[in-house]
């Protein structure tokens, strides 16, 4: 569950990033977040990952309240979320499973468990044939599913997704945001930011609006 | 942290050392190059340090008593010296022992005829030899034998003592400071080549960060990479030195001027320092290079 309460967030340079934000997305929604570029999105998204501390504001994230959460205990917060970025943030040097597998290894899982958790994810998102292949050797679409595997291996309680399909083809973005839908029906809280209004209005949903850092819009459509 | 994991982050950080290898490269050579510059200086210090106690240990004070003084006053005054402050032992000198030492150290063929102009009438003073323990502290010590009768004249080197001793003690602050700035310089040196080599990784400390992984965990393949430069800049910098110092040694001794003067105790020999040596670069390398390469990724960590 994510929960904010009269957020925002102003910047050093005096940026009003995100203003008197109050929202909440219950365990298993499915919720689509758009704006246009500079709206404050990608600024939501740090604030639920505790890269940024709100300026004034409550949030609660997977029953963290984040006001108390020290900085040093923020991995305990990340572990129960899994990320997928625009740009994929996958690690060239290494191959898919490495890409995935390092995920339960940064946070000590058991080596039994990662050997049967990592095939797993990765022939959940398709991709049981290219697991020895590297980032650089895959099309975007293939990389956002390893990054999909990545988001899913730990089994978080929430995905945030942040323009999944920002450079993706028309068509695999359709195919990513139907694998997000998977994941979601199977009971993951999925949050997607989007700035494709196509996107949005053919799947359909939770739909949730940001402009110049207001909550303008907050509904089902479709 | 689990012991498959440790395994997992050992391996890591030594696959780091090959992906960046030019950084590792630069790394290793920055380091054996700092250790050479420490190593040397001490071990320069060392044989200066080790040619002042060689001369200072020489040094002994001798008193020459009068004619008159005989055996029962001799053996009187002898304890009275012993019972003296920072005396550390008192030997009597008869003038018939050094009368033979004087003629064996004059060995030649004129000794004897020298000598044969003496006759039965030995000229030289009985005296008694002292070893002062602590040799800076030999002006009151020489004070109180002065009060004694029945002495002659000392002969003390207490001029020569106080250059040395001085001398020693600037040595040791000079090499303490410039020692004190190789290690800072090497320092900074050192995190600033593992910052690069960190910042090749940034991205993927960003991400490790994003997914949960604990501070630690980021850091162990860094420790373990500088660990290893390090032992292995502090192996090379042992071969170096050792062969080094042996070959250079063996050129300052054909100098008659050099060797006349560090004869008084000779060079130190390898031996005596080998096993310290390779410790302690090992030591030194790794601490400096892990040191180093974990401040770097300081910066990294804070998201
Ligand atoms: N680190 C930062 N320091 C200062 N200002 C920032 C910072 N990050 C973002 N901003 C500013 O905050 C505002 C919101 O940025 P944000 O990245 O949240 O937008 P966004 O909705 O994600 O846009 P886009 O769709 O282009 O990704 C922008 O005006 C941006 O310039
Ligand atoms: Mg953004």
């Amino acid at each position: 569950m994510v929960e904010l309460r009269n957020v925002s967030v102003t910047y050093s340079n005096g940026v009003d990033a995100l203003h008197d934000v109050s929202l909440r997305i219950n365990d298993g929604e499915f919720a689509f977040v758009v704006g246009e570029s500079g709206a404050g999105k990608s600024t939501l998204i740090k604030l639920l990952l505790k890269e940024i501390t709100p300026t004034s504001g409550r949030i609660t994230v997977n029953g963290f309240n984040l006001e108390k959460l020290k900085k040093s205990k923020a991995h305990k917060l990340r572990r129960t979320i899994g990320f997928v970025f625009q740009d994929f943030k996958l690690i060239n040097t290494m191959n898919v499973y490495d890409n995935v597998a390092f995920v339960l290894r940064s946070i000590d899982a058991p080596i039994k468990y990662i050997r049967n958790r990592v095939p797993y994810v990765i022939s959940l998102v398709g991709l049981k044939d290219r697991a020895k292949s590297y980032p650089t050797e895959l099309s975007g679409g293939e990389q956002q599913r390893v990054a999909l595997a990545r988001a899913l291996v730990n089994d978080p309680q929430l995905i945030i997704a942040d323009e999944p399909t920002g450079n993706l083809d028309p068509k695999t973005s359709l195919e990513i945001v139907e694998l997000l839908k998977g994941i979601n029906e199977c009971g993951t809280t999925v949050m997607m930011v989007t700035h494709e209004h196509e996107l949005v209005r053919h799947f359909g949903g939770r739909t949730i609006t940001i402009k110049d850092g207001r909550i303008t819009f907050d509904d089902y459509i479709g | 942290m689990k012991l498959s994991s440790m395994n997992y982050l050992f391996g890591q950080g030594m696959k780091n050392i090959w992906t960046n290898r030019i950084m590792s490269v630069a790394s290793f050579c920055i380091l054996s190059v700092s250790l050479l510059l420490i190593g040397f200086t001490m071990l320069f210090v060392a044989n200066i340090n080790r040619f002042v106690s060689g001369v200072e240990n020489k040094n002994e004070v001798v008193i020459f008593l009068d004619d008159d003084v005989d055996s029962v006053m001799a053996s009187a005054m002898e304890n009275t010296i012993r019972n003296i402050h920072n005396v550390e032992s008192v030997t009597f000198y008869s003038k018939d022992e050094a009368l033979e030492d004087m003629k064996k150290s004059m060995e030649s063929d004129n000794a004897d005829q020298l000598f044969s102009y003496v006759g039965e009438e030995n000229p030289l003073p009985d005296a008694f030899r002292i070893r002062i323990a602590d040799i800076e502290e030999i002006s009151p010590t020489l004070m109180d034998i002065n009060r004694l009768d029945g002495i002659d004249s000392i002969k003390s080197p207490t001029d020569f003592i106080n250059i040395l001793t001085g001398l020693k003690r600037f040595i040791g602050i000079v090499s303490a400071v410039i020692l004190l700035a190789l290690i800072l310089v090497s320092l900074v040196i050192i995190s600033n080549a593992a910052r690069a080599s960190v910042d090749i990784r940034k991205r993927e400390i960003a991400i490790m960060k994003l997914v949960g992984a604990t501070n630690t965990f980021i850091k162990v393949p860094f420790f373990v990479e500088g660990m290893f430069l390090g032992a292995l800049a502090g192996i090379f910098a042992s071969a170096v030195t050792c062969i080094g110092y042996s070959e250079l040694i063996k050129v300052l001794s054909q100098d008659m001027t050099i060797w006349s003067i560090m004869s008084v105790n000779g060079f130190i020999p390898m031996s005596e320092f080998v096993v310290r040596l390779v410790i302690g670069y090992a030591a030194a390398g790794m601490i400096i290079s892990a040191f180093g390469t974990v401040m770097s990724t300081r910066k990294y960590l804070k998201v």
